[in-house]
């Protein structure tokens, strides 16, 4: 008679057990988080020091990180303000970006994939991006074609943004990718 | 119940947050003990279940990099890979703006020898371990125009004979932890219309069994 609320219990603890690990492979690329504004990055994630949540969550998903001696990744999937940025939105991404060799931008939609689009244009790399007097950039996301940088968003409502940076010299033992300044995400107009 | 009031006790009177504390006690010690007994037990097998799944993830995804490179490569085997588009990746969150090649080995046989020839732009050459860990990455600006390396195992470094190693100085040796895993060679396409050519260069990349 006391077994019934045992087995509930258990059930109750893989459910919950499980439900987290769901949640952290899915949602999480690893605990070793490096913010800069909107902008999310994960150092130890493409080195041997990987922490088991971040190695739990590439090994599901099947990505192959960029090694941190190769480039480092930043995701944002919200602006400056920490609204989610909106593919139907006209959406900026301006500044002058970090020391690198060289860097891309691409546009995923919320599941990661590219977003189809008649240009076949996915993202910038640092050669293709034409860049202000100042040396900064102004990219603009947007459903409909504009002049200058611009990345077509196929009008999702969800759309994430990545930039990679290759061969940079980074320091993250002294936490001076906390203060490095990565361009600036800001809403500019909506549909 | 008596243990719950002797520890209100022990805390020292204090401000409106403690009083909300001491509230959600005495609600909480309202409820049956056998309630809040199976909740405590439930948490705690929660979070060893949840510890557990976690470290035991790397070894049991079945779709990780290593399993879906293998349905399209053959061992110590230099395969380019299909550009990423919106309806199709090979793996997840690839760069578009490069071409990749990899090369899944077993190193159960002899070494590897990899050779990556230099392309138009930046080209890395990144070592992970078939679960998927990054453990080296050198690119095209470290190691001069062509990369030519020997991945092994390190006791097979240890086999390495004395008079080898020390005419193996222009020779980069990297030891790999596994004895399978995955070499990826990315190359960068500055402009879309330097891709075929990029990836024609990097054709010319190989690896397989030293001799």
């Amino acid at each position: 008679m006391r077994l019934l609320p045992l087995a509930f219990t258990l059930l109750a603890a893989t459910v919950l057990g499980l439900g987290v690990t769901w949640f952290a492979v899915t949602e999480s690329r690893g605990l070793d988080v490096v913010r800069s504004g909107p902008w999310q990055g994960w150092p130890r994630a493409g080195t041997v020091k990987a922490d088991p949540y971040a190695r739990a969550a590439l090994a599901r998903s099947g990505e192959l990180p960029i090694e941190l001696a190769d480039g480092l990744l930043f995701l944002a999937s919200s602006d400056d303000q920490g609204r989610p940025i909106d593919g139907r939105c006209v959406t900026r991404i301006v500044g002058v970006l970090p020391q690198a060799r060289l860097w891309t931008l691409t546009l995923m939609d919320a599941d990661g994939r590219l977003i189809p689009n008649d240009a076949g244009r996915y993202g910038f790399t640092s050669a293709e991006v034409v860049y202000s007097d100042s040396g900064a950039i102004d990219v603009r996301l947007s459903p409909r074609a504009r002049a200058g940088n611009w990345l077509p968003t196929g009008a999702r409502s969800r759309v994430k943004v990545v930039l990679r940076l290759y061969d940079a010299p980074f320091s993250f033992a002294s936490g001076a990718g906390d203060a490095m300044a990565l361009p600036r995400i800001e809403r500019e107009a909506c549909l | 119940m008596s243990m719950i009031d002797a520890l209100r006790h022990r805390l020292p009177p204090a401000g409106p947050a403690r009083r909300r504390v001491e509230s959600l006690w005495a609600r909480l010690a309202r409820w049956p003990a056998g309630i809040l007994l199976s909740a405590a037990v439930a948490v705690v097998l929660a979070g060893i279940a949840h510890i557990i799944s976690i470290l035991a993830m790397p070894a049991l995804a079945e779709r990780n990099a290593y399993a879906r490179l293998s349905e399209l490569a053959e061992s110590n085997q230099m395969v380019m890979l299909a550009d990423p588009t919106p309806q199709e990746s090979v793996l997840p969150m690839m760069d578009p703006a490069f071409v990749s090649a990899v090369c899944l080995y077993d190193l159960t046989q002899r070494p590897l020898k990899v050779r990556v020839p230099a392309t138009a732009d930046y080209t890395s050459v990144s070592f992970y371990t078939a679960e998927g860990l990054a453990f080296y990455a050198l690119s095209d600006q470290a190691a001069g125009a062509v990369v030519e390396l020997d991945l092994m195992t390190p006791a097979q470094k240890a086999a390495l004979p004395e008079d080898e190693e020390i005419t193996a100085a222009d020779r980069l040796v990297i030891v790999s932890p596994t004895t399978e895993g995955v070499v990826m060679v990315r190359a960068f396409v500055r402009e879309r219309g330097l891709r075929a050519g990029v990836r024609k260069q990097l054709e010319a990349a190989g690896c397989g069994e030293a001799g």
